[in-house]
């Protein structure tokens, strides 16, 4: 991941780097035309200079030839030969070791004719100059001098105003890391006199907002839902029963009512236990107390006695003393809950036992076969299709968990199921 | 008896209504706050069934009216509002009981029979059927003169068929009562036979008239 203030500069940097490297060549060839261009001119001003006072000298040959010979030896940068036949004028550069300087010099030529008296002279002027690759390093180690000049520069300034103009953006970035929909309330976004981040905030308020209102109305819809169907389950739970009053019903009348009185019974469940999960998300459930395990399970399975009995399941527990900061009411259905998918999941004749291992508590049932632990918890995810129950138990127990930060896994081994809370 | 159904679900009253008319109760409906407390203020009744989201008002605010005139009617709240802070809140606002929504009538009745019989302490301390007596101060059950020892949870049983005499009860509404909140998390409810069996079995062997009869597949009635 790239930081945002990073995103801006890269790109300022690397046009600036474009434009320096694009610069090298073009300063150089600049300069180097400019010199060429300089050192030709005053190269032609000497020829003239040089034709003109000689002619004007008026000179007889003799004296001519003899000036040229001496200049040719004597003044730096100048070359004399005699010809015949005009040839075309050239300019060039040169770069050769020059016995004066003891070193390698780039050089501008003119090699050109002039005519004294009617003799035809050739003439090479050379102007020393600085050598092309010197220039460049030199134009080179500008640019660069200049480049990091400007790097720096634009790092600073960078850091500089981008972070004032972008603190209201961190601002409400940090505050949107903190908004939970659980909290149900929008998280408050710092004001900002930019328009942009006004608008950002306004509609990411708005956001907050609607999601709140919609996470708000799911839950209420679930526990209203459930509320309003307790007034049609209590009228045709009472219908049942005044129907079985009838004296006129047949058996298998009867047997039809029987199967109504079980639908109805789950229904009854599945609609309680979905207004218990809407409460425990709604936080309800606040007050704490200190409360023994063992004590609890004792009188949980006090209450199941007769069940474990009729089903000829074995129980056993074995929870020495362990003490939970819980509310009783959560914790006792979390234990009725895990107690009665044991029970219901036991074959006849099978066993369940409790039992404490330091912070843990595993519930162990026999069983035939692995369930499929990834639906284990969620709601209406049966795990087996062989028995009926709400769908709803273990995702229970899972949300009474979370809200205390408690782990529930689920494994099996050695034909047992082992559900184990760690507190 | 006279009996006072204070619910806005008309279904719901009737049913109630015509289940406890067939136990010798007098039944009177209320539907609205209003009518309730009006009803209330006139009339005194054995029991009183509170529903507690009324049209117009609250139905704790009837129980505090009859708090408040210190009258002695036994109250039962008949809530769909099925927590514990509402039970609780209920029952220290004085009522004698509280039984959530949806429930089964014969429970109803139970629980109607219980208030009725705590009420009236003094003359009503004994159930009488025939050979039959069971003294509910002492909870001492006896057959013919001989006590019969019954078990917690056979005894209620008893007293559960006693107070729904001549009325089928299901196999639901039983266990439901003997287990209560958790009775709703299981399909099976075998372990009601065995309790069934039981009680008649310790009832047959003093000597009881075999008052309680099985029900095709659905459940038990108590004959007298």
């Amino acid at each position: 991941m790239k930081k945002l203030l990073d995103q801006s500069l890269r790109p300022l940097v690397i046009y600036a780097m474009a434009v320096l490297i694009v610069s090298i060549p073009v300063y150089f060839l600049t300069i180097n035309w400019i010199w060429e261009n300089e050192l030709d001119k005053h190269h032609y001003a000497i020829r003239e200079k040089l034709e003109k006072r000689l002619t004007s000298l008026d000179l007889p040959d003799s004296s001519v030839a003899s000036m040229i010979n001496v200049l040719d030896k004597v003044q730096p940068g100048f070359s004399f030969t005699q010809t015949t036949a005009p040839s075309p004028d050239s300019s060039y550069t040169l770069i050769r070791f020059d016995t004066f300087m003891n070193d390698r010099e780039q050089f501008r030529c003119l090699t050109t004719d002039i005519r004294v008296n009617g003799t035809l002279l050739r003439v090479l002027i050379e102007t020393n100059m600085e050598e092309i690759d010197e220039t460049i390093l030199a134009i080179a180690a500008v640019t660069i001098f200049f480049f990091i000049v400007l790097l720096a520069g634009f790092v600073y300034i960078n850091r500089k105003t981008s972070l004032r103009v972008w603190r209201p953006f961190y601002e409400t970035l940090n505050s949107l890391h903190a908004f939970r929909l659980e909290g149900g309330k929008p998280a408050a976004l710092p004001a900002s006199q930019v328009t942009e981040f006004t608008d950002l905030n306004q509609g990411l308020d708005r956001l907050m907002q609607a999601s709140l209102a919609s996470y708000k109305q799911q839950k209420e819809f679930t526990e209203n839902a459930s509320h309003e169907l307790q007034t049609p389950l209590a009228v045709v739970k009472s219908k049942l029963d005044l129907l079985l009053q009838s004296r006129s019903l047949d058996q298998p009348q009867m047997q039809i009512l029987e199967d109504a009185y079980q639908a109805i019974n789950r229904v009854t469940r599945i609609n309680k236990n979905l207004l218990l999960l809407a409460k425990i998300e709604h936080a309800q459930f606040d007050n704490q107390q200190n409360i023994s395990v063992a004590g609890l399970l004792g009188e949980l399975s006090a209450q199941f006695a007769d069940r474990f009995e009729s089903s000829s399941i074995r129980y056993t527990q074995q929870v020495s003393e362990m003490t939970l900061q819980a509310n009783p009411m959560l914790l006792e259905i979390l234990l009725t809950n895990l107690l009665v998918n044991a029970l219901r999941y036991t074959p006849a004749g099978g066993s369940v036992s409790v039992r404490a291992d330091q912070r843990k508590l595993i519930f162990q049932n026999t069983g035939i076969s692995p369930l499929n632990e990834q639906n284990l918890f969620r709601r209406f995810a049966q795990a087996s299709v062989e028995h009926a129950g709400s769908g709803l138990g273990l995702a229970i127990a899972r949300e009474i968990c979370e809200r205390y930060n408690w782990q529930i896994t689920y494994d099996f081994d050695c034909g047992h199921h082992h559900f184990t809370v760690s507190f | 008896m006279k009996i006072l159904i204070i619910e806005d679900e008309p279904e719901l009253a009737a049913d109630i209504g015509a289940y406890l008319s067939a136990q010798d109760y007098l039944c009177e409906y209320a539907v609205s706050w209003a009518q309730a407390r009006e009803k209330v203020e006139l009339y005194r009744y054995e029991c009183i069934l509170l529903d507690l989201m009324l049209p117009g008002g609250d139905g704790l605010d009837i129980l505090a009216i009859l708090k408040e005139q210190g009258q002695q009617d036994g109250v039962i709240i008949i809530s769909a509002k099925n927590d514990y802070e509402n039970k609780i809140r209920g029952l220290h606002a004085g009522a004698d009981d509280y039984l959530a929504k949806p429930f089964h009538l014969p429970e109803l009745a139970a629980r109607i029979y219980s208030v009725i019989r705590r009420r009236s302490f003094a003359n009503q301390n004994n159930v009488l059927q025939n050979e039959l007596k069971v003294d509910l101060s002492s909870r001492v059950v006896t057959v013919n003169g001989a006590v019969v020892s019954l078990t917690r949870k056979e005894l209620d049983l008893l007293l559960y068929f006693i107070s729904n005499k001549n009325r089928v009860i299901g196999k639901t509404a039983l266990a439901e009562h003997l287990s209560g909140d958790i009775a709703d998390m299981f399909d099976n409810h075998d372990f009601v036979y065995a309790h069934v069996k039981n009680l008649k079995k310790k009832l047959t062997e003093a000597g009881y008239g075999n008052y309680l009869k099985t029900i095709y597949a659905t459940g038990y009635k108590w004959e007298g």
